[in-house]
């Protein structure tokens, strides 16, 4: 019970309740053994002189506000945090701190895997240098294991990089075969083990302007699919799934420019980022080597004091050589929670593929985003076919629960001709 | 003798034992003591056993944000005395309206130095704690300095702010730290060789000047190439961590108001509206343990009052500041069905653009419905009656001295310096508007031996009406023993004079009430009485007691501070 308390004020005070159980507890005593009339007598004079006997009266308000503080000096104890105090600093350490020890890691293995959670150990060295291993396992079986050395914010924070080795199984990737016209309901699954090693470096000359490059050697082993649907070799041939039962090596180089004014990769509400990246697959045996070009322009574009935000991306990934030969599981896509929400994961394969995402963003708290959203897209085998004739799309609505720099939850609805999808993301669509 | 009580008489005698028990109004004694009305709040305990703690900066903000600590609301405040005003203690000291407050004492404020001795600066650790960049240093003397610089979009406006509120603060009653604006280059900074620095990692190693050069990187950059920085003095004492805006310090024996009722700190709703001070959390603030004649006691500071006016630590406020919280449970779901287009004031709000300044105005400004970023207990329980007594402070402030505080921010820019003093002006306006319209204005009531009663309009003195009025006063002898009163007859008058009825006590001892209500009055809230209580002494009589709000319009919350508008006379429904 919290007792109203008028401490210096002309108000009366209220008599301590150890006073008051103390009386209670002798009428109650007394009630059981004494005659009614003694009762009521007596309860009378108790009545009247309660005040006295309960509450020693302080001469003066001096004295009254002493009496207090002397009680409470009393009873003094040290300030402790309660529960919930310690609950929160412990989350606090474990997801916005960064020190070296374990921690709950939340990714992706590869699109469709579902809810995916995973645990990981770090360690600093240096200033600003770590390693770290951390692990991911799916509702569907996908796995990953993962070990790097990153190092960064050299050069005035221009500098960052660092090396990476892992491997991941993804038991059960759609395929659907090859262009626009596949049917929904002719899903095939295939399973891939990848294992693979790289460089990477970052340059950022001016803080908007980052240069990325990577090297490394990815292996590629398919197997057959699991899940519901029938694997990938039942229903398919090299002829409608290039590369069908091909395990393959490829050293991967990738480079990348653009510039980038967003405030955030993570979470932003304005600027942009335009960028280019190639890509270059070689295979050992030649057989399975090719280029890929990809082209990205992200536009944010906040209005009326960030009340709402128009974003928008645009993406194409295109092959470079026709002659090219690309194995099924590598070619550009479209169909996922960051591509076409409203279709399945790797619904459309080609390739070439071209997207477009435009949101209608609004903020009705601080930390909370919503958005209507629309997206396009296509895939073709001719870069010439890349335009906006035939496009599938979907439209749908979304929540964002973001921080300053980071979205840890997006989650939107979507409907397509194919019918309702759900997305949890933990992250931003772009 | 053992007798069997029928259910009639058990439930009589559990009845009258019940009053016994719960009513503590028949267990006071005199409501006037001899001392009454304290000018000084006792504080007789020694706190030596104080431990610093340290308040879980997102826990703070949780609980404030999406719980409602601390008691119910709808009490009067705990700290106040019989007067209705806030005695001294190591929480407050009256300064403006208790005093003629001389435009020196003001520009010094709580300064006691120069700032920073000349000569090398040594920095001694890097900023722990805050958004702002910053480090502390030790002086070529020996002192220790917190220093903090502007944020690049915004020369001038963090520091400037800084000294300009601590001024503000201070003068309003607040404890406040020491900040000097100086000026720093980085050849006047040295490392000390036992300093160290945290990196990412964690592992604390010697600190170098590439340490500090993230630092100066984020900050504001004279042509010169000097940095304009804002020095505080370490406070003295043990520094013991914040304080929180409800409850008590369970360690300190004589923190025994809980700071939701402390009137100083609920004051802070108007006084926080008046310079925008939007950030008010446990963090910026500070308890310091002190010794003094021999006792130690905490002393309580509003710490960092620089989020002011219309900038925060990295730049200009947020757009919301000042209009929501950061949550708003209402408004989040207006503004989720209706695709944002539930449109709030802050969003249209015209703000005049000086990087010096933020955003800062006083057209659109309403102190009835201007919030902190994060509700405060104290703030949010506070009643008519502290609203009063903060605004009376707020009005207190002349333009002379609005814009004499201003000057020491030494804004290059006169502009800023204009644009800041205008707004505050325009915004102390406003505050009197509201707050001395919503409750009893009267104020500085004397009863002279010649039998009248005097007493002032505040609302009148603020230019907010033009004639004082009529006023008329229902007149009783109180029994300070028991509490009876005794009607003597009403009378009226003008000009801030009444007479008293012939028939009153002249006997040393006596309490006469005067309960004081407008005729007629411009404003429905005027036509509720104040109540001014004398004491006959052997000199005259003396006023021991004023109360604005009666007890039934404050208790279970019935007349909370609301932010509702202000009725005008006839429309209150009252």
């Amino acid at each position: 019970m919290k007792l109203l308390v008028y401490k210096a004020g002309i108000w009366p005070k209220k008599c301590n309740l150890k006073g008051r159980t103390h009386i209670k507890a002798t009428l109650t005593t007394f009630l059981s053994r004494t005659s009614l009339y003694w009762v009521v007598v007596l309860l009378s004079g108790a009545l009247l002189s309660a005040p006295a006997l309960v509450c020693a009266q302080p001469a003066s308000r001096f004295e009254s506000i002493a009496q207090e503080q002397a009680e409470k000096a009393k009873t003094l104890k040290p300030p402790v945090p309660d529960k919930a105090e310690l609950l929160l600093k412990k989350a606090e350490d474990l997801f916005l701190v960064d020190p070296s020890g374990f921690f709950p890691y939340f990714d992706s293995v590869y699109q469709g895997g579902g809810l995916t959670a995973g645990a990981g150990y770090r360690k600093f060295f240096g200033d600003n240098s770590l390693w770290d291993v951390k692990g991911l396992y799916s509702v569907l079986n996908y796995k990953l294991i993962e070990g790097r050395i990153v190092s960064r914010d050299h050069w005035d924070k221009r500098i960052r990089f660092g090396t990476r080795v892992g491997w991941r199984d993804a038991t059960e990737v759609s395929y659907y075969g090859i262009g626009m016209e596949t049917n929904k309901d002719n899903r095939t699954n295939f399973r891939f083990q990848e294992t693979y090693a790289e460089g990477f470096g970052e340059l950022r000359v001016r803080p908007w302007l980052p240069i990325r490059s990577t090297v490394g050697f990815e292996q590629w082993n398919t197997l057959e699919g699991k899940g519901d649907e029938p694997s990938i070799e039942t229903q398919h041939t090299p002829a409608t799934a290039p590369g069908l039962g091909a395990d393959i090596g490829y050293v991967h180089s990738r480079i990348s420019a653009g510039i980038d004014w967003r405030t955030s990769p993570g979470y932003t509400r304005r600027g942009g980022l335009y960028q280019a990246t190639l890509h270059d697959y070689r295979d050992g045996g030649g057989l399975y080597s090719f280029q890929k070009l990809d082209g990205e322009v992200i536009q944010h574009i906040p209005l009326l004091r960030e009340t709402w935000v128009l974003a928008a991306r645009g993406r194409v990934e295109t092959t470079l050589n026709d002659s090219d030969v690309i194995p099924y599981f590598m070619l550009p896509s479209l169909g996922s929670g960051s591509t076409l929400r409203g279709y399945s994961s790797y619904r459309f394969r080609d390739r070439h593929s071209m997207l477009f995402n435009a949101e209608f963003r609004w903020l009705p708290t601080v930390g909370l985003d919503m958005a209507l959203f629309y997206d396009a897209g296509k895939v073709t085998s001719r870069r010439s076919d890349l335009d906006f004739h035939n496009l599938k799309s979907d439209v749908g609505i979304g929540a964002r629960f973001h921080g300053p720099m980071a979205t840890p939850l997006r989650i939107d609805l979507a409907v397509s001709n194919e019918g309702w999808r759900l997305v949890f993301s933990g992250g931003p669509i772009f | 003798m053992r007798i069997f009580l029928n259910r009639k008489t058990t439930i009589l005698a559990l009845t009258l034992a019940t009053i016994t028990l719960a009513s503590p109004s028949l267990m006071t004694a005199a409501k006037f003591y001899s001392d009454d009305p304290l000018l000084t709040a006792p504080e007789t305990q020694n706190a030596s056993g104080v431990t610093p703690w340290k308040i879980d900066l997102f826990y703070d903000l949780l609980s404030n944000q999406f719980t409602k600590p601390g008691l119910p609301p709808g009490s009067r405040a705990g700290n106040v005395n019989t007067i209705d005003e806030v005695p001294d203690s190591s929480w407050f000291t009256n300064r403006i309206l208790a005093h003629p407050l001389r435009i020196e004492e003001l520009v010094r404020g709580p300064l006691t130095s120069d700032g920073p001795a000349p000569g090398q600066l040594t920095i001694i650790r890097a900023k722990s704690e805050g958004a702002a960049p910053g480090f502390t240093v030790r002086d070529s003397a020996g002192t220790t300095w917190f220093v903090a610089f502007d944020p690049k979009s915004n020369p001038e406006a963090a520091t400037g702010a800084l000294v300009v509120a601590m001024r503000v603060f201070w003068a309003l009653g607040y404890n406040q730290a020491e900040f000097y604006i100086s000026e720093l280059t980085r050849e006047r900074l040295q490392i000390d060789p036992v300093a160290t620095f945290q990196p990412p990692s964690g592992k604390l190693r010697p600190m170098t000047m590439k340490d500090i050069d993230p630092v100066l990187a984020r900050a504001a950059q004279k042509p010169g190439g000097a940095y304009r920085i804002v020095a505080s003095r370490l406070l003295p004492g043990k520094i013991l961590g914040g304080f929180k805006y409800f409850g008590t310090r369970p360690d300190d024996p004589n923190d025994t108001v809980p700071h939701e009722q402390r009137r100083e700190l609920r004051g802070l709703q108007v006084f926080g509206a008046w310079t925008n001070l939007v950030d008010v959390k446990a963090l910026n603030t500070m308890d310091t343990l002190i010794t003094e004649n021999g006792q130690s006691r905490v002393r309580h500071y509003l710490l960092d009052v620089g989020s002011t006016f219309g900038i925060g630590a990295n730049g200009p406020h947020d757009w919301t500041d000042g209009y929501e919280n950061l949550f708003d449970k209402d408004k989040t779901l207006k503004r989720m069905v209706t695709l944002g287009f539930y449109l709030q004031p802050w969003q249209t709000v015209d703000y005049e653009d000086n990087p010096a300044v933020g955003r800062f105005e006083g057209d659109e400004f309403d102190p009835l419905t201007w919030k902190t970023r994060v509700p405060a207990a104290a703030l949010l329980q506070a009643l008519d009656d502290d609203t009063f007594w903060a605004a009376r402070r707020v009005m207190a402030f002349t333009d002379e001295m609005i814009r004499t505080l201003v000057r020491t921010g030494q804004y290059s820019d006169p502009a800023a310096e204009k644009l800041i003093s205008d707004v505050l002006i325009k915004r102390r306006d406003k505050i009197g508007q509201a707050y001395f319209t919503r409750i009893n204005p009267l104020v500085n009531f004397s009863l002279d031996g010649s039998g009248i009663l005097r007493f002032e309009n505040a609302a009148e003195k603020a230019g907010i009406v033009k004639t004082h009025g009529t006023w008329s006063a229902a007149w009783s002898i109180l029994n300070n023993n028991t509490g009876a009163s005794t009607p003597l007859g009403e009378t009226r008058g003008e000009g801030g004079q009444i007479a008293i009825p012939r028939n009153m006590p002249a006997t040393p001892g006596a309490y006469l009430v005067a309960a004081v209500q407008g005729v007629n009055p411009p404003y429905a809230a005027w036509a509720k009485p104040a109540q001014a209580t004398f004491r006959r002494t052997p000199d005259g009589w003396k006023l021991v007691g004023l109360e604005r709000l009666t007890r039934l319009d404050t208790y279970e919350g019935r007349v909370p501070a609301s932010r509702s508008p202000v009725n005008p006379a006839g429309t209150s429904g009252e």
